[in-house]
């Protein structure tokens, strides 16, 4: 069975003036259906106003569909009895560090969702424990938040969902804070927790270069999904991305613009190694 | 650096005032206020003295840090000995000009200001031992029999301790605002007040706005990490009275007891 499926899902932005009367309506999320199994690392791209941090929330219950259903491990999120279960299973890490973290040391903050859910006093010192090493910050426990940088905030933010013991992590613009190594810090922890503890990770960018590692990537714009396969199948279509206002990644491009001045490389190189090694067995014509 | 700011006065090293339950605390200091405004006697301010002395030697705390609180209440001290001294009528003691200072008045002032020396002085030494964390988990533990009057005893708490983690956020936030600013020629030093205050205002609309959007999303992620209210919650670090808070309520408690009776009855 699917970890996560959503079924013609929409959603509308409906604003109000100061009466109440509906001024317009904005369609954020249109018809989607997808599914997700467990154990799988997705990646959902779109820029500014795709519907990708829509969508992300509805696998949270944070919003709930106008039109179609969302089912977290079977269960429909419209279904109130269900949410906290829901939320429980179905973890999520926003984009601001800061606004995200509510305890004034480290694993305080980390315990907080453990505490929430009731989880007797010893077992949540063990989960933060595990939690914080999966993530490598547990020399950082007793640390204050504020004196963190963006990276380890996020990784913070991370062991704190972990700790819930969730079956899948959605990652809203977890990096869109942070500086590059803060950006390296952060997928790498994800992809450790995918490999290593199997958990299904749902990673929401625009950064390219951080879904070359996924099982799938759909790309979303206008609130639909445009595009999806895996990175090599999406990258390897150059021309429909940059209509879409995507960037792919560098080592891609480059391969791209040398494949069209009639070098015969394969579609959708992704790194820098693969290039290397397809520009090793290029036959110099003439 | 703004970030280093901790509220309150907490003073890091480890003793073992430090290490009492902070509910413990909370109550001797109470107990403590008490027995200052019980005592009638000089032998009475004489144990207060003692006892103080004794807990500020245990908390390893230097004196220096204690007297720093009585900055903020010099006037106010001043205030209360200067018309205590003045204006109590009885027998004259020593008579310039119009002004008579009188016996009773001598005794009621210099009273007052050691009362009000030793309470200050008494509370510092709690805020200096207490993290504000910890103060805030004994609060909300002490005024859990309020919520049978529905006072939302836990939501206090946690908006106090969530007061308490974006104070320096908001800092950093406000000297931020306060750069772009001042780069684009706003002037907050010169004037009189009220230019001043008016030279705020740009300062203060764009933190409130992002104060709101900040309690937004924490709002939103406190939701998605299953935050329900105060209800079926477990404690990560749950209070839990030690030999040594049993010792210290009982020496507190023999502590009132004697200055009830050296205060009043001797």
């Amino acid at each position: 069975m699917n970890l996560i499926e959503t079924k013609n899902l929409s959603f509308d932005y409906i604003r109000r003036d100061e009466e109440g009367n509906v001024e317009g309506i904005t369609r954020a999320v249109d018809d989607v259906s997808l599914s997700v199994k467990q154990g799988d690392f997705i990646a959902i791209l779109g820029h500014n106003g795709s519907g990708k941090s829509t969508l992300a929330k509805h696998i949270n219950a944070i919003l709930y569909p106008t039109e179609g259903s969302v089912f977290v491990d079977g269960k429909d999120t419209k279904n109130e009895e269900e949410i906290w279960n829901i939320r429980q299973n179905a973890g999520m890490v926003f984009q601001n560090p800061d606004n995200q973290i509510i305890g004034q040391v480290v694993e305080e903050d980390v315990g907080f969702g453990p505490e929430n859910l009731g989880v007797p006093t010893k077992e949540i010192w063990e989960r933060v424990e595990e939690s914080l090493k999966a993530v490598g910050m547990y020399e950082y426990r007793k640390h204050s938040p504020n004196k963190l940088s963006g990276g380890q905030k996020q990784r913070v933010s991370i062991a704190g969902v972990i700790a819930m013991h969730p079956k899948c992590i959605v990652l809203d613009e977890p990096t869109a804070m942070l500086d590059p190594n803060g950006r390296k810090e952060v997928i790498r922890a994800a992809r450790a927790l995918n490999d290593v503890e199997n958990v299904t990770i749902i990673l929401i960018t625009h950064y390219m270069e951080e879904v070359i590692f996924a099982d799938k990537v759909y790309v979303m714009d206008k609130g639909q999904i445009v595009m999806q396969g895996t990175p090599r199948e999406v990258f390897s279509k150059v021309e429909e991305l940059k209509s879409l206002r995507l960037d792919v990644p560098q080592v891609t491009l480059l391969a791209y613009e040398l494949q069209k001045r009639g070098l015969q490389l394969p579609n959708g190189i992704l790194t820098t190694d693969e290039l290397v090694q397809a520009l090793k067995h290029v036959k110099i014509r003439g | 650096m703004l970030r280093d700011i901790t509220l309150g006065q907490y003073y890091q090293t480890d003793s073992v005032i430090h290490r009492l339950d902070p509910r413990v605390k909370l109550t001797a200091t109470l107990c403590y206020i008490i027995s200052l405004f019980v005592v009638k006697n000089i032998w009475g301010y004489l144990l207060a003295a003692l006892f103080l002395a004794g807990v500020i030697k245990l908390s390893n705390v230097p004196f220096k840090f204690m007297v720093k609180g009585m900055r903020a209440i010099v006037f106010l001290l001043l205030l209360t000995v200067v018309f205590n001294l003045f204006l109590t009528p009885g027998d004259p003691l020593i008579s310039i000009w119009k002004i008579t200072i009188t016996k009773q008045g001598f005794q009621t002032a210099s009273m007052m200001a050691v009362r009000l020396v030793f309470l200050i002085i008494g509370s510092s030494v709690m805020t200096l031992t207490t993290t504000p964390n910890n103060l805030t988990d004994g609060m909300e533990s002490m005024m859990n029999p309020l919520k049978k009057l529905k006072v939302p005893v836990h939501e206090v708490a946690m908006m106090m301790s969530i007061a308490l983690r974006f104070i320096p956020i908001l800092m950093e936030e406000t000297d931020k605002i306060m750069k772009a600013q001042i780069a684009r020629g706003a002037d907050f030093e010169s004037g009189n007040i009220i230019k001043k205050v008016k030279s705020l205002v740009p300062l203060l609309v764009p933190l409130f706005i992002s104060a709101f959007r900040r309690a937004n999303d924490l709002a939103m992620a406190m939701e998605a990490r299953c935050y329900q209210g105060g209800e079926h919650r477990t404690k990560m670090k749950p209070l839990v009275y030690k030999r040594r808070d049993r010792i210290s309520y009982a020496v507190i408690a023999g502590y009132l007891a004697i200055c009830i009776v050296v205060g009043r009855i001797l």
